[in-house]
């Protein structure tokens, strides 16, 4: 039904088909992991589509999207196309790159092979460090560390949230009690400071565990895109992932919490108790799928916060170690120079700024399209539009 | 006459029962700031039973605890004291496998169709989900629940949409469908029309009807409106503030009542009929119902009752047989 | 012409809702008249369009919506008429709330929580100049409410909206719109969300308010009891048109669409007896896209040739006694 009503609504744009492709895509794909999905889901499908109609009507969602998408590709490329390592000081190769204005060219002489750097001329596209290191490069690199610290964060921290926001939810109480008097004490303390004094604790005992178990730290390594005598740099990186997860579910608990609390009060929720259904059942296939939607906004927004605080903790000197090419590290690096060397404050400045833009303007529009009420304002806003005019021109 | 020997009397007088309540209560606490400050009364000792293969309606105004009573009924919620027996087991002792077992043979049909069904489920996984939880092997389940959706006027076209894509009627035919999946004896049907038009309402009423024929069901029936009350139910008690007032079979309680308050109730239910309108008696309504956290003493009717004599303002009336199979909580028929 | 006097004609009313899923033809064509003095009922069921009608008389269609055509003329003294069509936005609304007043289903959606029954019975009293003041309103508001038959209207004046009960909420909002004094009360499922024993108080109220103050009611009801009990005229209204007019009696007494019949059938009694229910099988139909010809036509059971082609016409078979129905309709043979 939704299909048909969709086809005579919308006159379809470019990437209305673009996302029709891919949503067919991914049903058939799910078609034949279980056999007759698609029957069964066609509905949901459907609205699938409709959801990225709506998407493809909003420029906000559709810059945020592109945004991010620029930041995931140079996140992951972004090591295997910078002309240079990220530690790499090209003094060392008797080229004067220090605090190098940007469109500064130099030549890189026969005999720097051993730093990973081929002979040639090279554009220094953003200047040069203090260290006479390629900044572009070290942007390139900077985008890496930041998105592995957010996936990671995110695959973990909110999810402790959502998971003790179900049972205080569901089950009340005195568990609700308990649980919510801890996530009370994590809010009270600023986020930040309790993140710097769990990463000033966390990295001795991270540094043992990393040396009794090396591929962890070489698993580590490769996700980093770092060289291995960075090892000992490690620990560092990895206790501001785990103090970030400390500090990153007490929100998520309380949202899911409040949300857990008005779903629960529908009746579908007691009738599935009256037909004898059990609690998990309850709570995972009738109350979280409910209330994925926010969450998943929420996450989406937050991306853009586990980034900026990341790059606030290196900044503060916490975690990313020199030479780790991290955003907030090369600005701390370069503040002491500005403003007579703008470039290494202002071009990664720009790359956080960007980023962080990117997700909420990602995660705002998400809300309004999985928000039954205001996708429904939406797709109403921008249907009107092609009716009058633009149909009877393309015709 | 205590609530045992009023149970007695009404198996003698109503036949078999399939539920048996016995003195229910349940309080509601109201929380204050800093402590609980008082008790909503939402059922106050209530005794009835409920005949097997039949239909006993439960009449009231909002708040009077006919939802409450219906709910307790099914466990949904533990009471404050009583006990209801459902085929002479008292299903609050009931644990773990017993339980389900009595979930599988008591059900209920919610008031509203559009809050009960998951909206992020397909119809085939709506019905299905009952079976699933209790476990139960069907052989087929795309004709299983084909076959369901049959009986409830609906068909396999309808598989695998969302409740979303329904009308109210549809939707109350599909929660009838999923509590039909697991064979049940008894069905608590908590308003099931109130959220819809007259027109789908009697489609559904009617199914309900051919439904309980058919599987011989037990239902207890949960209304406001007095007609849908009339036309399904075989017995119908009157609840007030969390008491029955009146008890007895459909027709003579609908001739005849006896409590002020039915008396009231009855005469403030417009007739959709001009002619019968005119002809229907007149009885003015006086005040508002009270609220349950503090109800009145004695009698709780007694400030709205154009009869209330002295006795009503200090002394409960208990509910008594006025007349063979008429039961009445009043002190114009009680002795005193 | 079947009022002498008629306090609000209507003729020809089009509404559109422009959904997110396609053009909703709420309204399709509905013309009525009001006389001075009576009690008309629109009945039908949910989505019939009987409270968009009630809401585009003074104009208040909010988007998606819009009225697409037709004629309003609102008569606010015998032989005094105004083109509510060709009003500005300001001049409907010095008529809205003080000619034509509305009482909705849910009394607390019209009550602000923040405020006290006194202010918003003055607030209303002020915007139309009844009162010079806010303070002077609040003096003259337990006089308003004591209309309203509000118990202990005095103290009533500085509650706020969560100390009264439904009822009563719903008393203070018809004290609101009796403030003014209107020609024309428009009540829109007044009672809906309240018990049958409120119900009654304030059916009989309204009763006795009409008869005192000489007031019009337009009653939007799907409830058939109400209908019996209150009405003069009543119109049956199906998927967004009027498919039979007549004098409650005799519509209740010869009934002549198949939708009325239906309709008639299908409501249970408490009193006198049951027989089976009729239902009327299938649904309302979707207003996007409405069944040609007559709207009812997939779930009559008298249905013939014309009906799935032409729309039948609102013709008048007895003295005042419209019906929509090719049944009826010369075009359509004799019955």
């Amino acid at each position: 039904m939704a299909t048909k009503e969709a086809e005579e609504v919308y006159e379809k744009k470019v990437l209305d088909r673009v996302s029709d492709a891919f949503v067919d895509a991914l049903a058939n794909l799910f078609d034949k992991i279980r056999p007759g999905w698609k029957v069964r889901n066609q509905a949901r499908v459907d609205e699938w589509k409709l959801m990225f109609y709506a998407f493809n009507r909003s420029p906000i969602g559709i810059a945020g999207a592109v945004l991010v998408a620029i930041f995931i590709i140079i996140a992951i490329i972004g090591p295997w196309i910078a002309p240079f390592s990220y530690g790499t000081s090209l003094a060392l190769c008797n080229q004067t790159a220090y605090l190098a204005h940007p469109g500064t060219v130099v030549k890189i002489p026969k005999g720097c092979e051993a730093l990973g750097v081929k002979p040639g001329t090279y554009r220094l596209i953003l200047g040069g460090d203090s260290f006479g290191r390629d900044l572009f490069s070290r942007i390139l690199y900077g985008a890496r560390t930041s998105f592995v610290v957010m996936i990671l964060v995110l695959l973990v921290g909110p999810w402790i949230g959502v998971a003790l926001g179900l049972i205080s939810g569901y089950y009340g109480g005195a568990v609700d009690e308990t649980i919510m008097r801890i996530t009370d004490m994590f809010l009270v303390f600023p986020g930040l400071i309790l993140a710097i004094a769990f990463s000033a604790v966390l990295p001795s005992r991270i540094s043992i565990f990393l040396k009794d178990h090396p591929w962890v730290g070489s698993f580590f390594l490769h996700l980093f895109a770092l060289h291995p005598t960075e090892r000992g740099a490690l620990a560092s990186l990895v206790s501001v992932i785990i103090a970030l997860w400390i500090v990153w579910w007490p929100g998520y608990a309380r949202l899911v919490r409040g949300m857990v609390l008005s779903e629960k009060e529908n009746t579908y929720v007691e009738a599935a108790r009256a037909l004898g259904v059990s609690t998990t059942s309850i709570l995972f296939r009738h109350i979280l799928p409910n209330i994925l939607g926010p969450i998943l906004v929420y996450l989406s927004l937050d991306s853009g916060g586990v980034i900026l605080t990341e790059a606030g903790l290196s900044f503060l000197g916490v975690g990313a170690v020199p030479p780790i090419a991290d955003w907030g590290r090369i600005i701390y690096d370069g503040s002491q120079y500005f403003p007579s060397a703008w470039w290494l404050v202002f071009f990664p400045g720009l790359a956080i700024l960007l980023t962080v833009l990117g997700f909420n303007l990602l995660g705002d529009t998400l809300r309004d399209i999985l928000d039954p009420r205001t996708r429904r304002s939406i797709e109403f806003r921008l249907k009107k539009k092609p009716k009058t005019k633009e149909e009877g021109e393309e015709k | 006459m205590n609530s045992k020997e009023l149970i007695n009397y009404m198996k003698s007088t109503f036949g078999e029962p399939m539920v048996e309540v016995v003195d229910l209560k349940k309080y509601f606490p109201v929380k204050g700031v800093f402590r609980t400050i008082g008790y909503v009364r939402a059922v106050d000792g209530v005794s009835f039973i409920v005949p097997k293969g039949k239909t006993l309606g439960l009449v009231g105004e909002s708040g009077c605890g006919k939802t409450t009573t219906g709910r307790l009924i099914l466990r949904l919620i533990e009471p404050t004291s009583g006990h209801v027996y459902f085929d002479g087991k008292d299903i609050f002792k009931l644990k773990g496998k017993k339980l389900l077992e009595f979930r599988r043979k008591a059900q209920m049909v919610f008031q509203d169709p559009y809050m009960s069904l998951d909206p992020r489920m397909t119809v085939f996984d709506i019905i299905m989900e009952p079976i699933r939880a209790h476990k139960i092997k069907v052989e087929d389940p795309q004709k299983f629940v084909v076959n369901l959706l049959y009986e409830v006027g609906l068909n396999e076209t309808h598989l695998y949409r969302y409740p979303h894509e329904f009308s109210g009627g549809q939707r109350q035919r599909i929660a009838v469908a999923r509590v039909l999946a697991l064979e049940p004896e008894f069905i608590v049907l908590d308003e099931p029309t109130s959220a819809l038009d007259v027109s789908v309402q009697a489609q559904i009423l009617n199914m309900l009807k051919d439904l309980q024929a058919k599987r011989g069901l037990t239902y207890l029936f949960i209304s406001h409106d007095l007609g849908v009350v009339r036309y399904m139910s075989d017995y119908i008690a009157v609840m007030y503030l969390g008491k029955i007032v009146e008890m007895g079979p459909a027709e003579e309680v609908f001739e005849k009542p006896l409590h002020p308050y039915t008396k009231m109730l009855f005469a403030s239910m417009p007739v959709p009929d001009p002619f019968e309108a005119k002809k229907k008696p007149k009885v003015e309504v006086i005040g508002e119902p009270p609220s349950p956290i503090n109800p009145p003493p004695g009698c709780r009717f007694h400030p709205r009752c154009q009869y209330a004599m002295d006795i009503c303002r200090k002394k409960e009336p208990p509910l008594v047989m006025a007349e063979k199979g008429h039961f009445v909580a009043c002190w114009l028929y009680a002795k005193k | 012409m079947r009022c002498k006097d008629p306090i609000i004609v209507v003729k020809d009313l089009y509404v559109n809702f422009y959904t997110y899923a396609g053009v909703v033809k709420a309204i399709n064509g509905v013309s009525f008249e009001i006389c001075r003095g009576e009690t008309y009922c629109l009945v039908g069921e949910t989505g019939c369009g009987k409270s968009v009608t009630s809401r585009a008389l003074t104009r208040l269609i909010k988007s998606p919506g819009r009225i697409e055509k037709g004629e309003i003329y609102f008569y606010p003294e015998p032989g005094k008429k105004i083109d509510i069509m060709k009003l500005s936005d300001e001049e409907i609304r010095k008529i809205r709330g003080y000619d034509i007043a509305y009482i909705f289903q849910d009394p607390s959606a019209s009550l602000d929580p923040l405020y006290t029954i006194g202010y918003h019975v003055a607030e209303t009293m002020a915007f139309h100049g009844v009162v010079q003041s806010i303070k002077e309103g609040i003096k003259k508001a337990a006089q308003v409410l004591r209309l309203a038959k509000m118990p202990d209207p005095e103290s009533r004046v500085r509650a706020f909206p969560h100390e009264l009960s439904g009822g009563m909420k719903q008393r203070a909002v018809i004290g609101m719109s009796l403030a003014n004094r209107p020609k024309l009360l428009i009540a829109d499922e007044p009672t809906t969300a309240l018990d049958v024993t409120i119900q009654a108080q304030i059916m009989n109220f309204l009763k006795e308010l009409k008869e005192k103050e000489n007031l019009t009611l337009l009653l939007i009801t799907h409830n058939m009891g109400l209908v019996a009990e209150m009405c003069d005229t009543v119109a049956v209204m199906y998927a967004g048109e009027i498919v039979e007019e007549a004098p409650v009696e005799e519509l209740f007494k010869n009934p002549l669409h198949p939708y009325t019949r239906g309709l008639m059938r299908a409501v249970p009694k408490h009193v006198g007896k049951n027989v089976t229910l009729e239902s009327i099988p299938g649904t309302v139909p979707n207003l996007i896209f409405p069944p040609p010809g007559c709207r009812f036509h997939p779930r009559c059971p008298y249905r013939f040739d014309p009906c799935d082609k032409k729309r039948p016409p609102l013709i008048e078979i007895e003295k005042n006694h419209k019906v929509a129905c090719w049944l009826y309709a010369k075009e359509g043979g004799k019955r």
